[in-house]
This record gives structure tokens, sequence and C-alpha cells, in this order.
């Protein structure tokens, strides 16, 4: 009963289009993060699925029933704010209770379900606190505690991690996680931090500028972008992506990206696909999946960024620039290096839509 | 005997020194400060112990010729006017403040939210507040004409037009100046108090609509709580104005027909003015200075609590 639709759904507000018409099938019990940049119309697909905000166009059901003018209330939906939105005038025990206290429930009920809600989130010896002055992670576990007393069938969160310190940030992952386990409600995470998207979410909803741009598990986002926005997007550095046109040499199908070189032969399957009537493609590739291949693409080295786990190269000639992951610290040469992608790891794009080119 | 100087400077500390010279640095300041508020005060205590008054001819410094001790505060007691003009004033602050409040609540709430002509809306609201209280007086006597708009507006709820003298009919001289104050003064209120909703935080009334909280219960829950000390101090500042009432209600009525609309201050003025008992209204003023300031350092106490 807790699956979401987004059918055609549309906001604008005036002549803005925050979201262009969005199809999203979100699964019950499923934890879907929607991911992408500042401005890209996540929030308000949460909002809108809230109830917070009316949609301009387009519908939200949840399991079959349309929510079109079913009040924020009524919806059934448990909301963590960003900054918590925490009632600081009341203590831990009355924020926890808000929900039951406002439905009228028995005041016996009222106080089992609020101290079992405590016990579970280790906010009972804090039951009487006042609010003001709590930390940062106490003060959101008692945001998810006061929604989840309600039983949701669906829990949005809006970037609950923005707010943490790094250290904690890990923290919180896991255990979020592990709640979203133990409630297994169908939870749509809000963020901008793709590490907390990759790590938690069972699929992934790349937006950009108000379009969804891909939707898929975690893998399927990294591995197989959807176009070049995912691509760069997604991956920490994103994606080499390397404009260039398709050339024809002894041993197959390359790419000639110009002042960069010309790439190792495509991999058959990948050649063929490529092939389909144009000549100018963006090629990609992980800066993850390279090795030394003397062979390869020779490029001289700019910067190497040491950072004791992996080392980061950024290579390139004239403007163009590629960067190159190793694990651990590797000897460089300090001039040229040369280094092939792995075939398995080159995609590529149509330079002209930036889509994904899908092998045939 | 010695002073500062002649100790050695070593055996001071040198934060009393600082203390002791910014204390001679600002004596001349405080001294000014003192004089301009304690002299009209003894000046008046002095006074409210005689029976003097700029007709006997002596000048005030000598009203001693005329002492007669506490006898000014004796007649306050049993003085039948002075308790029918605070009971009167009492009846106006309880009447014109809560009605102000709610009314400025109620305002403040519709303009928290956008709607087309809001500024404009905004402008003619708190434009009341601008005018002249004399000139606001003079606008409601006008109004309150038995042959006037207030009247003219009635007639048309009733079978026959209404006449009613308003202003001279002493049971609703009252009501008239209540509602010139309520017209003049909603306006603060509502500026105050849409202040205060508008730092409600967005974020929290949306988390209570979320958890099902009607509107009635965020009200109750949220808004009242968050707003509690700018309540508090919109309605001790019209409390405060309002148990002076003068300026508007002494150009509709004069404080008449006979004593119907009579506050504190227009007594205080009449027997000022006209009876010329200076040493009486001395007593009273000061009478009344105590009880306002015991009332205030109790209202603080339990604020703070």
């Amino acid at each position: 009963m807790s699956a979401i639709r987004l059918e055609n759904l549309v906001k604008r507000f005036g002549s803005f289009t925050a979201l262009k018409p969005t199809n999203l099938a979100i699964g019950d019990g499923e934890f879907m993060a929607l991911l992408g940049p500042s401005g890209c119309g996540k929030s308000t697909t949460m909002n809108m699925i809230a109830g917070m905000e009316e949609p301009s166009e387009g519908r939200i059901l949840f399991g079959e029933r349309d929510m079109a003018g079913v009040p924020m209330g009524r919806r059934g939906v448990g909301f963590v704010f960003q900054n918590y939105a925490i009632f600081t005038h009341m203590s831990v025990r009355r924020n926890l209770d808000y929900g039951l206290r406002m439905s009228g429930r028995p005041a016996a009920e009222v106080r089992r379900r609020t101290e079992a809600m405590a016990d579970l989130l280790g906010l009972g010896d804090l039951l009487d606190r006042p609010t003001a002055g709590l930390s940062v992670n106490i003060l959101q576990r008692i945001a998810i505690g006061r929604s989840a007393i309600m039983e949701p069938a669906i829990f949005l969160l809006d970037e609950p991690l923005s707010n943490v310190d790094a250290a904690f940030r890990a923290v919180m992952r896991t255990e979020l996680k592990s709640l979203q386990r133990q409630f297994r409600q169908t939870m749509v995470y809000v963020t901008h931090d793709q590490l907390e998207a990759m790590t938690m979410a069972d699929r992934i909803a790349v937006m950009d500028h108000g379009v969804l741009q891909q939707v898929g598990t975690p893998l399927e986002v990294y591995n197989a972008p959807a176009n070049t926005f995912v691509a760069r997007f997604i991956g920490s550095p994103g994606m080499n992506l390397c404009a260039g046109r398709l050339a024809q040499t002894d041993r197959g199908l390359a790419v000639d990206l110009g002042a960069l070189g010309l790439t190792p032969p495509l991999p058959p399957a990948l050649a063929a696909a490529a092939r389909n009537g144009r000549s100018e493609v963006i090629y990609g590739f992980r800066p993850e999946a390279v090795h030394p291949d003397p062979a390869g693409l020779r490029l001289p080295l700019i910067v190497a960024e040491r950072i004791g786990a992996r080392t980061i190269l950024h290579l390139g000639r004239g403007g163009d620039t590629v960067r190159a992951v190793f694990q651990g610290n590797p000897d460089l040469p300090a001039d040229e290096i040369a280094l092939a992608p792995d075939p398995a790891a080159v995609r590529l794009f149509d330079a002209a839509t930036g889509a994904a080119i899908a092998e045939a | 005997m010695t002073t500062d100087a002649d100790r050695p400077a070593a055996t001071r500390a040198p934060a009393d020194e600082g203390a002791r010279l910014g204390f001679r640095l600002t004596l001349p300041a405080q001294v000014l400060v003192l004089f301009i508020s304690a002299f009209p005060l003894l000046m008046q205590l002095y006074i409210s112990l005689t029976d003097w008054s700029p007709l006997t001819g002596s000048p005030w410094p000598r009203a001693w010729e005329y002492w007669n001790g506490f006898a000014n505060y004796l007649d306050l007691v049993s003085d039948g006017r002075l308790w029918r003009s605070i009971w009167r004033t009492l009846l106006v602050v309880a009447v014109a403040v809560p009605i102000e409040f709610l009314l400025g609540l109620g305002l403040a709430m519709l303009f928290v939210d956008d709607f087309p002509g809001k500024r404009v809306a905004y402008s003619i609201l708190i434009a009341p507040m601008m005018v002249v209280p004399a000139v606001a007086g003079y606008m409601f006597f006008m109004l309150f004409q038995s042959g006037g708009p207030v009247n003219g507006l009635l007639s048309l709820f009733t079978a026959e037009p209404v006449a009613l003298a308003w202003l001279s009919n002493p049971s609703t001289a009252l009501v008239a100046v209540i509602v010139a104050d309520i017209w003049q003064w909603t306006p603060l209120m509502f500026l105050i108090l849409l202040a205060g909703l508008v730092g409600v935080p967005q974020d929290q009334l949306r988390a209570a609509a979320l958890l099902g909280a009607s509107p009635a219960q965020r009200l109750v829950t949220i808004v009242i709580p968050r707003m509690k000390t700018i309540m508090l101090i919109a309605l001790a500042l019209r409390v405060i104005e309002c148990i002076k009432i003068f300026d508007t209600l002494f150009i509709m009525t004069g404080g008449g027909p006979g004593d119907a609309t009579q506050t504190l201050s227009v007594y205080i003025y009449d027997i000022t003015t006209q009876d010329l008992i200076w040493g009486y209204v001395a007593a009273i003023a000061l009478a009344i200075l105590v009880v306002l300031s015991a009332g205030a350092v109790w209202a603080m106490r339990r604020m703070a609590r």
C-alpha cells in the first residue's frame, strides 16, 4: 500500500519550471534517494509527495490512492526536515509524543508508545530533558522518532545529514539504514551527497534542472550512466569525458581525442553500436578503471594528488584534461604517463544529446 | 583624614582604581540625571503633604506654611470621584485591550501568508496609528454625532433610522470612546504580533501539520508558546498606555456627559486646572505611581518565572 507513483508530475513557480514532467515509481519498502545538485527539483518533488506543495500538473499516488487534495497531516507521511524542526520549547517527551497527543490517543497508550520509541532510539534517559541545547545527533534522533512514532508508511528525509560533521555522518548513515530495516517503511531520501545516496539507497533517482536523468541501483548509476550529466555527477572524481571523433584503425574502431591522442580500439560490441551513422562521440571512462599500458594514451602529468590510500593524477595536453586514480602510492615517471582505460569500463555518449550509446 | 592621594599607590587594586576614576568622571552626569528624576518626585512628595495651591500666593518652596501632614492621602481613600474614575479607566482597559489584542492577532495571522494587494492593505491597516490623537478624537466626535455616519450605518440594519446621541448619553459615551481607542491602537497590536508571528519557525509549523495537528492545535502548541514573550510585551505596552488614556477621549467627550467618561487622567486634569488643589493632585499622582510601579514589579517577577 505504501508504494509511491509519480505520474507526469510538474511543478511551476510563476514562469519558472522547477520540475518538468516526471514519472517515477518507488516500491513498497524501498529506500529511494533523490540525488542532484542544488536547484535540481529534488526537494520540490519531496515537498509535493509530503503535500506541502501542490503539483502544477500530474498525479501522486500512494498505492492506488490519488493524493490530490489530501492535506499533509492526513497522508500518513513522516518527514524529517533538514534542520530537524524540533519544537525547542518542549521537552524530548513532548516532541516524541506530539503526533499522538494531537490525534487524541489515550494517555496510557501515548506513554507506552513514547517510551518504547525512546528506548529504541536510545533516548530513554533524556525523555524529560528540554530539547534546547541538545546535540545535533540527539536532535536528529528526536526528529526521526517523532515521525516514526506515528508509524507512517512513508518516510521522507530532506538532507538530514547536511548539518552534521563528517565523522558523525558516517555513523548516522549506518544508523539510518538500520532504522529503515527496522521500520520497513518506504523511504525517500533527498540529498546532494552521492556518498549518502550510494551507501544507503536501494535505488537512486538522479535529477538535474528539474529533469529526472536516471533511475537505478547505485551500481547501475555508477557503471552505466544514462548520460554525461550522471557520468560526471556520480563518482569522486566523476567520469572522464573527452570529445572526439570515431576513427578506423588497423586494429579496429577507435576514438581520436585530438590533442589527447588516439584511444585504444573500442570493444567490438561498443564499436558496432557507436558506428550507426555518427562520427562525433564523447569518450568516457572512470578514473579508477585505468591501467598502465605503453600502447595506450600518452599523457603529460600536470599534478599528482597523493592522499594516502589513493593517488589522483591530473593529466592532459592543451585544455583537455583527464584524471586517473591509482590505489596506494605508485612510483610515477616524472613527465609522461602511458595508460589505457579498462576495455569493459569504456562508455560512449552521443556528442549532440549527451545520452549514452548502448551496446547493441 | 586620609584621601586616596595620601595612601601609597601600590596598596590600591588597579580595578578599584579604575572604578573610582570612572565614578568621578561620570559624577556630573549622574548628578544631572538624579536631579532630573529625583527632584520632581521630591517636590511632589513635599507638596502632597501640604494644602498649597498657586492661589495661595506663596511660591511653592514655602508650601510648608500650609502643612497638613497626611490629610491629602486620607482624603484620597474616601474620594468617590477618584474611585469612580479609576473604575472607568480599568473598564476601558479591560474592554479595549483584549479586543485590540484579538483583532490584532487575527489580522496578523491573515498577513503571514501572501495575498494580492497585501502591501496596500498593510499600509491602510497601520494608518490609524499615524493619525494625531487629537485629530482622531475630532474624527470620532463627528462620526458619533446623532446625525453622523455611525448612526447612518446602523440605520441600514434597523427599521427606523437610528438617532442615538452617542456622546451625550452617559451609557453610550464610554462605548464610543472605547471604539475610538480600538480603531487607533489595534494597528500597534497588529504590527507587534505580526513581527512575532513571522518569527515563528515555518518548519516547526509544517512539522506539526505533518504530524496531524489541526490549525487550532498548531496555534495552541506552537504559535502561542513561541510568541508568549512578544504577546506579553504587546499587552503590557497597551495596558500601560490605555491606563493613561486622555487625548482622543478628551476631544470627544471632555470627560462628560457629567463624569460618564471621566477616566483617571481626565479627573486629574480637571482637579488640576479647575479645582486647583495641587497638594491633593500631587498626592493622587504619587499614589498612582507607587501602585503602578508595584504592579509592574509584580508582573515582571511573574514573567521572569
